[in-house]
């Protein structure tokens, strides 16, 4: 099979990208830009613009040029088109429909009497994947794309692995007591309750047994590694992926609404998605939808997947002995299958990728070893005092009136350990210490000092704290490929894959389904503080 | 997604998920490489 086809859509792709980057730069698009508002994505069109373009261009001249034969060089060259298909896409939804929308809602406002855009979260994650799903099921991906729609799984997994290197080990500390304790009590009881209302249906051992992993674990990836060891056949593990996919993409969409409308924050979300939603790529898109300007939701939700595939192995083993007791009892011959065997080579490596990235990460080597959300304490001379673009020096040490506004108000201070940090931060004109920087945003937090004062601790606090560089371009990539992936995902979702599902498994799986999602929210919302 | 690849699947170009893995884990250090000594 030769996957090179002859046509001029990448070529067109490439001039558009490069085309639009270069009348950004020349600043004919400065109109547009500010009406639509997104100035802050000036640079990244420049850079991704030339960089694809050029990229397209290439591989545009290569399908017109080249007399592909089947092999290697065909089937991997080929995927580079659907690629910046996916990225075209990527670009108009987020630089173009996003904005748009937005300033929509905002004008409509008025007379609708509520802001459309952001009650039906339309920004740039949800409507990327609607724009894939619409474009695979209305207009067909074009036949040079397909083989690189296929990437946009490998962009996701490779967005999880990156993800590794922003946390800290206060981070992992505090949100993995919080998952394992959530991901234990839903994924052990979604997949005992589905083993259950099985039985009590009369489902085949190897229906439920597979239905009960996709339900109560990762989803896809959790339903194929279980198979083999409660012998599932293809049409069971259809069914089981038709209910997950229908299931996981209705909640993809639903769960950002009710966590905005429930004013949920970034943590209580991200542990709401990663516990309820079945599916890890869908849960992904459901973080990035709720937080699109940021990936701290991302962040916690990813822990708590990855907390849950963690929990593959157990399950595994343990369906592998509820399978051969239930095939015995009924006096069924049970071919043996070695589970160990199973879990090692089904487990899903890419986690311990995003492990590995974590223990590289946690060495210092991207931001200093004890950075808390890609920020760290840094007072040094060298850190304080700055120079701007015209190479005027800029010094970040408190002004005297500042010193002096914080004298006058220490005696508002009742605790002696914030006053004595308070205390030094006046002698020394910036906070000495860790410690101290923590003793300075409780004092923030608390209000305690007037308006003007608690200014100055922020700017005090503010000048202390940094965000290590290579963490934040890791923040924009990581960022960008969880934006290829869902697109992508998009353009996976197709109609047919979707009507796989039905009968039984769809009613013990929605029913499940539905009982995780309701019962993680309450346990989130009641259990979970915003900040932990 | 129907399979009308002869290598893969619907989902994914390479022959296994495992394959897929590896590729991410490997690609995932090389981005890290770039942006440890490029950034």
């Amino acid at each position: 099979m030769v996957y090179t086809q002859r046509t001029v859509w990448p070529l067109v792709i490439g001039i558009i990208m490069v085309g639009y980057a270069y009348l950004v730069q020349s600043g004919q698009l400065e109109p547009v830009i500010k009406f639509l508002n997104t100035g802050r994505y000036v640079g990244e069109m420049l850079t991704l613009g030339y960089a694809f373009g050029g990229v397209a261009i290439a591989a545009g001249l290569w399908h017109l040029v080249a007399a592909p034969r089947e092999g290697q060089s065909d089937y991997y060259f080929s995927t580079i088109a659907g690629v910046m298909f996916i990225m075209m896409v990527a670009f108009v939804v987020k630089w173009g429909l996003d904005p748009l929308m937005a300033n929509w809602g905002r004008d409509a406002q008025p007379t609708l009497g509520f802001n459309f855009a952001s009650v039906m979260n339309l920004n740039y994650v949800v409507m990327g994947i609607l724009a894939g799903i619409i474009v695979v099921n209305v207009f067909k991906v074009p036949g040079w794309a397909e083989n690189g729609v296929r990437l946009s799984r490998l962009g996701l997994k490779t967005g999880v692995i990156l993800l590794g290197a922003l946390y800290s080990f206060a981070e992992l500390a505090q949100l993995g007591k919080l998952s394992v304790i959530l991901i234990g009590i839903f994924v052990l009881g979604s997949v005992w309750l589905v083993l259950i209302i099985g039985v009590r249906r009369n489902l085949p051992n190897s229906m439920t047994g597979v239905l009960s992993a996709g339900v109560g674990v990762c989803g896809v990836s959790a339903a194929v590694a279980a198979a083999p060891v409660v012998q599932a056949k293809s049409l069971e593990i259809a069914y089981t992926i038709g209910t997950i996919l229908l299931f996981g993409v209705l909640c993809m969409f639903l769960f950002p609404i009710v966590g905005k409308s429930l004013g949920m924050g970034y943590v209580q979300f991200g542990a709401w998605a990663g516990t309820g939603i079945l599916n890890s790529a869908q849960v992904a898109g459901a973080a990035l939808a709720f937080q699109p300007g940021g990936i701290e939701t991302l962040k916690v939700a990813e822990i708590f997947n990855i907390t849950r595939v963690l929990f593959l192995p157990i399950i595994v083993v343990w369906l592998a002995i509820w399978y051969v007791r239930r095939e015995q009892a009924a006096q069924r011959d049970v071919q043996k299958v070695d589970a160990m065997q199973v879990v090692i080579s089904k487990f899903p490596i890419f986690v311990l990728g995003f492990i590995l990235m974590f223990l590289l990460s946690s060495t210092g080597i991207f931001a200093p070893a004890r950075h808390y959300q890609g920020s760290y304490f840094d007072n040094s001379e060298k850190a304080l005092i700055k120079k701007d673009r015209s190479g005027k020096e800029i010094n970040n040490h408190l002004k005297a009136e500042e010193t002096a506004r914080l004298q006058k108000e220490l005696d508002k201070v009742k605790r002696d350990d914030q006053k004595a940090a308070l205390t030094r931060l006046i002698e020394n004109k910036k906070v000495m210490s860790e410690e101290d920087d923590a003793m300075v945003r409780g004092v923030i937090n608390s209000k305690a000092l007037s308006k003007e004062g608690t200014a100055v601790l922020s700017k005090a606090h503010r000048v202390v704290r940094h965000t290590a560089p290579k963490i934040a371009q890791f923040r924009d990539l990581i960022a960008w490929f969880f934006t290829f992936g869902l697109v992508g995902l998009g353009m996976q979702i197709t109609m047919s894959s979707i009507r796989q599902a039905g009968g039984q498994p769809l009613v013990i799986g929605s029913i499940v389904g539905v009982i995780k999602a309701v019962g993680s929210l309450i346990v989130v919302m009641l259990l979970v503080a915003e900040t932990i | 997604m129907e399979n009308k690849f002869d290598r893969g699947s619907a989902l994914t170009i390479f022959p296994s998920d495992r394959h897929e893995d590896l590729m991410a884990l490997a690609l995932s250090l090389a981005i890290a490489a770039l942006v440890y000594f490029l950034v």
